[in-house]
């Protein structure tokens, strides 16, 4: 019997105590996972939004509209490639099929040039640029919706009142994992003619902008917000990325309380694996003592504890990570997608779940450091004498 | 039954393996606790500013003030039913907007709204508040007061670097000001974080003269809602929804209340298998540790029941001690205060942690099940040890 077998089959003494460790370990590590996969997919949307496209609103308040003729000055500052304009529809399903949706109504001509990020089939956009009623709803939407291309469909929305008909003239894809895949897409004219948006006529909600160079894009910023200084109504301009990052800070406050909860289960982590850790050491303080009296140094003492610690801790934190690729990336994360609410991608991406186990081992050799040093400086007397 | 006191005295004797496992179960309850304090919090302000005989009328399909909108004429005709109370100052219309500004300390990016609400000169009695500084504003001036919550937390959206406090102002359009006259409280209500000023000022700056967002009305008793109600809601030239004021504002805060305390009581859940796998190892240690003491106790005439309830007291306990540890710990969480953005109004939400005792008795609840759950299976094994074999080991 080598010095390996006796660590393993130690490990494996009191079975039932060191799987449910494990099992322990597992499932704080897919806990720690989990609560970090909604960081990083929080944070990550706006990190991923567009740094060489612009937004620009009105500065006083995101309520608040444009005049119309805003985006032929825009579509003429220096390092501006494209732009295009949209307004807030407050589009809601009358049959609740969906809690929320966006609903965008657009420049029919420049919308998809410029958010490259939704991918249209070019005979459908042809079709909808014809038809004025016609709308393009994003995939998951339009499944939620229960409806398809060439079908009628109802909405209503918030602000402007009684039933708006539209005719479904395409469905549109995904090009980035961030793009939102629960907006409808109508013309702007049509809103813009409709009587019930008298007071908003010849206005605009917000431009969206495409500059040449994306190392630029706060001295673009800065040109276009100059041009409108001296009007009525003044724009905010800001790289969409800057408006994604500014609206996360505004939850800043709970992604640190999350942060902080994902330190409480590591915290968890410890106290379970410290505790197996001194039960299974107190219970052998003899045979430590006998190890000791035959030959065996304190330090094969230690290398025994602290080696079995890291073990547990490493084949829970291995359980842990197949869990996490198991349940949240081929389950959970899925269907969260499909669901088409807050996140439009969830996926623990590999270098977390490295992180995990890189965690679970510093763990282990956190929880075994103690009992192993205080076990090898045991006298062999004392040892021996030691009865629980 | 085994005496009470060989249980504590147990938990005594392995001081750190209690320890270890208490405070695992006090993590959990110390999540538990908090997100229900959360809760607490956010329906206490929601309270603070809600009577029971207010109303609030909006436009029929809006959720919330800021897209709702109807008419200044349309005043006259709320007011006419017969429940509406008494006197003067009893129907107030509001103009809702909400301004972009930028967190006074914060880079340029950090950007949040406040909201800048316009009332008449009847509107600073018909809503419970207090001035905490500064003076009321003068009606039909530029002049606004701030709600406490905000003082001096942003800069002016004109862009001149200025807080938003006493003697600065906001500028709603260029050189149209709001010049800050002083500070109210509202009991902790969501209105400590609003801009109050005139009705027809901030309509005119806005340019949006004779348009209303929403009206409050004061009836004479709460009883009177539903008729109130329904003649209002029938009547298709007006095409309004009302709606209790306490109903309101529970719905404009439902969405951030109930994701975050939603989010802590999952986590909690998740958390409490983990702390139940310990709180189960450690009493299944002890029971491999103790089977001569059971057996001993066997012999001495303890049935196997007696072994059974005896070890769940000690797992119960365990877990007791745990919550007691947790909730000491949450307490700490009642003097924080944060801000986050209110995704369905867009303005900012002051969330404060409120205690109270269903939130221990909650807390205190499920430690005990945690400690019965991860408990009873080293029990039923404590009660099955053989007292022959046992002290014969």
């Amino acid at each position: 019997m080598n010095l390996a077998t006796y660590a393993r089959r130690n490990m494996f003494r009191r079975r039932g105590r060191t799987i449910w460790t494990m099992i322990a370990i597992a499932l704080t590590v897919l806990i720690f996972c989990l609560i970090r996969t909604v960081l990083v997919s929080w944070e990550g949307s706006a990190e991923d939004a567009a740094q060489d496209r612009l937004a620009s609103r009105h500065k006083v308040s995101f309520t608040m509209n444009l005049p119309l003729k805003y985006i032929t000055d825009v579509r003429a500052v220096d390092g501006v490639v494209g732009a295009t304009y949209a307004n807030w529809f407050g589009a809601k399903d009358p049959l609740k099929r969906v809690p929320f949706m966006a609903g965008l109504a657009v420049d029919k001509d420049s919308f998809f040039e410029v958010s490259k990020e939704f991918s249209v089939d070019p005979a459908q956009l042809a079709d909808w640029k014809a038809t004025k009623n016609g709308v393009i709803l994003g995939d998951i939407l339009a499944e939620k919706l229960e409806t398809g291309v060439g079908k009628t469909l109802k909405i209503e929305s918030d602000i402007y009142p009684g039933d708006w008909e539209f005719k479904v003239a395409g469905i549109y894809t995904p090009n980035r994992k961030t793009a939102d895949r629960m907006t409808m897409v109508m013309h702007w004219d049509m809103l813009n003619d409709d009587p019930r948006n008298a007071w908003g006529k010849d206005r605009l909600g917000w431009m969206l902008v495409n500059i040449k160079d994306s190392t630029r894009s706060a001295e673009v910023s800065k040109a276009i917000d100059r041009k409108f200084d001296e009007m009525d109504d003044q724009t905010l301009t800001m790289s969409e990325r800057q408006f994604a990052l500014g609206f996360v800070g505004a939850l800043a406050a709970v992604l640190d309380a999350l942060g902080y909860v994902s330190v409480g289960i590591l915290l968890i982590m410890v106290l379970i694996l410290a505790n197996t850790v001194a039960m299974s050491v107190r219970e052998r303080t003899n045979e430590y003592g006998v190890l000791r009296a035959i030959g065996f140094t304190p330090r094969h003492v230690a290398t025994f504890i602290l080696g079995e610690s890291i073990l547990v801790a490493l084949a829970g934190g291995l359980l842990g990570v197949l869990l996490t690729f198991l349940l949240i990336n081929n389950l959970a994360g899925p269907a969260l997608v499909k669901q088409g609410g807050f996140f439009t991608f969830f996926h623990t991406p590999g270098w977390l779940m490295g992180l995990a186990l890189l965690i679970a081992l510093i763990v282990g050799v956190f929880a075994g450091l103690f009992p192993a040093l205080r076990a090898s400086r045991l006298r062999v007397t004392d040892a021996l004498r030691r009865v629980d | 039954m085994v005496p009470l006191r060989y249980n504590i005295r147990s938990l005594f004797v392995r001081k750190v393996t209690t320890f270890a496992t208490a405070l695992g179960i006090a993590m959990v309850v110390f999540v538990l606790a908090g997100a229900l304090m959360l809760n607490e919090g956010v329906n206490r302000a929601v309270q603070a500013s809600a009577r029971p005989d207010n109303v609030i009328v909006l436009r029929k399909g809006s959720d919330n003030e800021l897209s709702s909108g109807f008419p200044q004429s349309n005043l006259a005709i709320l007011t006419s039913p017969s429940q509406v109370a008494k006197g003067a100052g009893s129907v107030i219309g509001e103009i809702v907007v909400v301004v972009t500004a930028q967190r006074n300390g914060g880079d340029e990016g950090a950007i949040s709204n406040i909201t800048i609400r316009g009332m008449p000169e009847a509107g600073k009695t018909f809503h419970d508040v207090k001035l905490v500084s500064g003076a009321w504003p003068k009606p039909g001036t530029d002049e606004a007061i701030i709600g406490r919550a905000i003082d001096g937390r942003f800069l002016d959206p004109s862009g001149s670097g200025k807080p938003i406090e006493t003697g600065n102002s906001i500028d709603l359009k260029r050189n149209r000001p709001l010049r800050i006259v002083g500070v109210f409280e509202a009991s902790g209500s969501t209105y400590e974080a609003e801009v109050w000023g005139d009705v027809d000022v901030i309509r005119k700056h806005l340019g949006r003269e004779g348009i209303l967002s929403s009206a409050r009305v004061r009836l004479s008793s709460p009883a009177d809602y539903d008729a109130y109600k329904d003649i209002l809601e029938r009547d298709p030239q007006l095409s309004v929804k009302v709606s209790r004021e306490a109903d309101y504002l529970s719905s404009q805060s439902e969405g951030v209340a109930g994701l975050l305390s939603g989010l802590g009581i999952v986590i909690a859940i998740l958390f409490s298998l983990a702390a139940m796998i310990g709180a189960a190892i450690t009493m299944n240690a002890a029971v491999a540790n103790r089977s001569r003491e059971i057996g001993t106790l066997r012999a001495l005439g303890f049935g196997k029941l007696a072994i059974l309830t005896s070890f769940l007291f000690e797992a119960i306990l365990l877990s007791v001690l745990g919550a007691v540890i947790g909730c000491v710990l949450v307490m700490v969480l009642t003097q924080f205060r944060f801000a986050v953005m209110n995704f369905q109004t867009f303005s900012e939400i002051v969330i404060t942690f409120a205690a109270s005792p269903a939130v221990f008795i909650v807390a205190l609840i499920a430690s005990i099940g945690m400690g019965l759950i991860g408990g009873l299976a080293p029990a039923i094994r404590a009660a099955r040890v053989s007292p022959i074999e046992a002290m014969r080991s």
